[in-house]
């Protein structure tokens, strides 16, 4: 099994490229799956997938395929769904999901997506695909993916949750004697300050999703080893020429930081050279619009030569992915992209 | 003094921060006291390294721009301390396991302390800084977050009760008050960003009653002002004449998209559309951004 995450700002085409990979993949063999956590659910247009269903196969019937090619949208809600259903109890399970503080959480998206992911790719090995490629949300911290689930880790396994979980019960029944005077004024206080009634439902919710915090905890601590071995995990950064020396330096940095293997750098949407000359009796018109493209992929081309240089020997495979004339709108751009990222998947 | 917010929003990549950061230096430079509120994923990097050099360039835009980053946390704690009398007793609040768990764990608090603050910078409240601002722009995060955090704050007031109930009530309030933004969504011409974006103004109509005070379209080519009729005997002659190498049909191609979204855009939504021009090349961020702030005259900032 292998496992790609793509990184990058918005709109620089992680999806896109993520999608490209695992057809790419998926043409060599095996069973393959690209996961998008999008929030703009970009990947829907190019696979037409649907939100709600939970991953799909996608037809590629006029590609010579040697293996499968599978979609899914991240999905919040279902992940999350699927996560009670196994891992509590049936009757638990019901009042955790008829639960007010459960629904709101699951529709308060913000900040949830990071913490999902893992737990997603974390039933897609249980699923048993063969290649799982991941493309990743531009969160407020770009990393916040990764970093998330460890400090989730650190909440449940030490105080936090579990005070908060096992104190509630025994609040209700004697809130002095387990508590003591002065952790009950403050207890009182952020009562009072947050509204009684939901810090009791929270209270009340993490008391009965104890079990699942925890099983989640120990699952993203499994998984997180996972991605920071270099015979499964890799981690590309794409980006787009104009912010391409920023963002490499940012993500590479970051990633070396936290010990996960670098595996590609892609510039993506760098501009083809234009080199045709016209006609000397071409409109005025013609020359302007071929001169000002010219002068933008020439930026664009002295942009990878810099980053290209920079990160020789550091990334194992630095990719110049070229600009389509449309929007990546179908299986064929898909496989057009695809070529390009044929090193890539060469271990 | 109140001012409304300028909020630059779109889909990712479009070039919200920088068209923030270029608008805040416009304003800045002609003397106004700008804060930019930034929520770019990479914040204290894309700021920094934008803005190197300014000093040196525009010391009078150096001296007005101030760029912002907004912790929840810290404005959640000084929520509490505002609400608690003894800074003893705050202290031990703040400082409380109890405090610090269901903080985290309770959802859209964070998006609420945000908005919060943000509300109170446009109101001219800030804090212990008693400098007055005359302009405030928030380059507002990916259009699916910005949405999230537009409607936390009605989503929240059914679970609430005390302040911060109150809190929410009165900025589902603040945010519906169409005098207290003006709001530009940011897009490219390109069928998803322009799906987007189409998109994006519909729910924010619909759903929370705002309109947009104009469109900019980032990233154009010069040749979108030139008159159709030319642009389309040019794509004929070039085809016709077989002159069309795959390096000249790439251009070809992708301008008549250019036309094509623009004239989906403009039958869409009824608002103003301001054009900012790609640059082909730039040295220094610096650079990029004086020459697109010196283009954001003809936008509705808001300011006199």
């Amino acid at each position: 099994m292998r496992i790609l995450i793509f990184l990058g700002t918005g709109g620089v085409g992680k999806t896109s490229i993520a999608a490209a990979t695992a057809m790419q993949a998926a043409l060599k063999g095996g069973k393959c799956l690209v996961l998008a956590i999008d929030p703009a659910l970009r990947l829907r247009t190019a696979l037409r997938l649907d939100s709600g269903s939970t991953q799909q196969k996608v037809a590629l019937d006029s590609l010579p395929a040697k293996g499968e090619l599978w979609a899914a949208l991240l999905d919040v809600g279902a992940t999350l769904n699927r996560a009670v259903q196994l891992y509590s109890k049936p009757q638990q399970a019901e009042t955790i999901l008829k639960h007010p503080i459960y629904r709101l959480l699951v529709a308060s998206l913000a900040g949830m997506q990071e913490l999902i992911a893992i737990e997603r790719l974390d039933q897609a090995i249980t699923d048993g695909f063969d290649t799982i490629v991941i493309d990743t949300a531009p969160s407020r911290h770009a990393l916040e993916f990764l970093d998330k689930p460890e400090f989730f880790v650190q909440l449940v396994s030490f105080p936090m949750v579990q005070l908060v979980a096992r104190a509630y019960k025994l609040w209700e029944r004697s809130p002095m004697a387990v508590l003591g005077r002065k952790s009950l004024e403050l207890y009182s206080r952020v009562e009072a300050l947050l509204g009684a009634t939901l810090v009791r439902q929270i209270l009340d919710f993490y008391s009965v999703f104890f079990g699942i915090a925890e099983g989640y905890a120990d699952r993203a601590k499994r998984t997180t080893s996972l991605l920071r071995d270099p015979a499964v995990s890799a981690f590309c950064i794409v980006t787009t020429p104009s912010k391409a020396i920023r963002d490499a330096n940012f993500f590479w940095e970051e990633l070396n930081r936290r010990k996960f293997p670098v595996r590609g750098l892609m510039v993506n949407r760098v501009w083809p050279t234009v080199q045709a000359q016209l006609p000397s009796d071409s409109p005025a018109l013609a020359h302007d619009l071929v001169g000002w493209y010219r002068d933008v992929s020439g930026a664009h081309h002295s942009v990878w030569n810099d980053v290209s240089s920079q990160f020789a020997g550091l990334i194992p495979r630095l990719l110049k992915i070229p600009e389509l004339p449309r929007d990546v709108d179908g299986l064929s751009a898909l496989h057009q992209i695809a070529q390009y990222l044929n090193d890539l998947m060469d271990r | 003094m109140k001012r409304p917010i300028v909020i630059f929003c779109g889909k990712g990549g479009v070039g919200k921060t920088t068209l923030s950061l270029a608008s805040g230096l416009f304003c800045a430079h002609k003397g106004k006291r700008v804060v930019v509120v930034t929520s770019h994923p990479l914040a204290e990097l894309a700021v920094s390294v934008s803005l190197e050099g300014l000093q040196e360039t525009d010391p009078t835009a150096a001296a007005n721009l101030f760029v912002v980053h907004i912790d929840p946390r810290q404005i959640l704690a000084k929520m509490f301390q505002e609400q608690i009398p003894s800074k003893l007793l705050a202290r031990a609040v703040l400082s409380s396991r109890i405090y610090k768990s269901l903080i985290e764990v309770a959802p859209g608090l964070k998006e609420i302390a945000f908005l919060a603050r943000l509300r109170e910078l446009a109101e001219g409240r800030f804090g212990d800084d008693k400098m007055s601002f005359e302009m405030l722009i928030w380059d507002a995060p990916a259009t699916g977050h910005f949405l999230e955090t537009l409607r936390v704050s009605k989503k929240f007031d059914t679970y609430l009760s005390g302040p911060f109930a109150l809190a929410g009530r009165d900025l589902t309030h603040f945010f519906s008050q169409s005098a207290n933004l003006i709001l530009f969504p940011v897009t490219i011409l390109e069928e998803m960003a322009v799906e987007e974006t189409i998109e994006l103004c519909d729910k924010l109509s619909r759903e929370l009653g705002i309109r947009p005070a104009g469109l900019l379209c980032n990233l154009v080519s010069p040749m979108l002002s030139a008159p159709e009729d030319a642009f389309r005997e040019l794509q004929q002659r070039l085809s016709l004449e077989g002159k069309c190498t795959p390096d000249v049909e790439f251009v070809i191609d992708r301008h008549r998209i250019e036309r094509e979204q623009f004239l989906r855009l403009r039958s869409s939504l009824q608002t103003t559309f301001h054009m900012v021009q790609r640059l082909p090349r730039w040295k220094s961020d610096l650079e990029l951004l004086s020459a697109l702030s010196s283009r954001m005259g003809e936008v509705p900032l808001g300011i006199t």
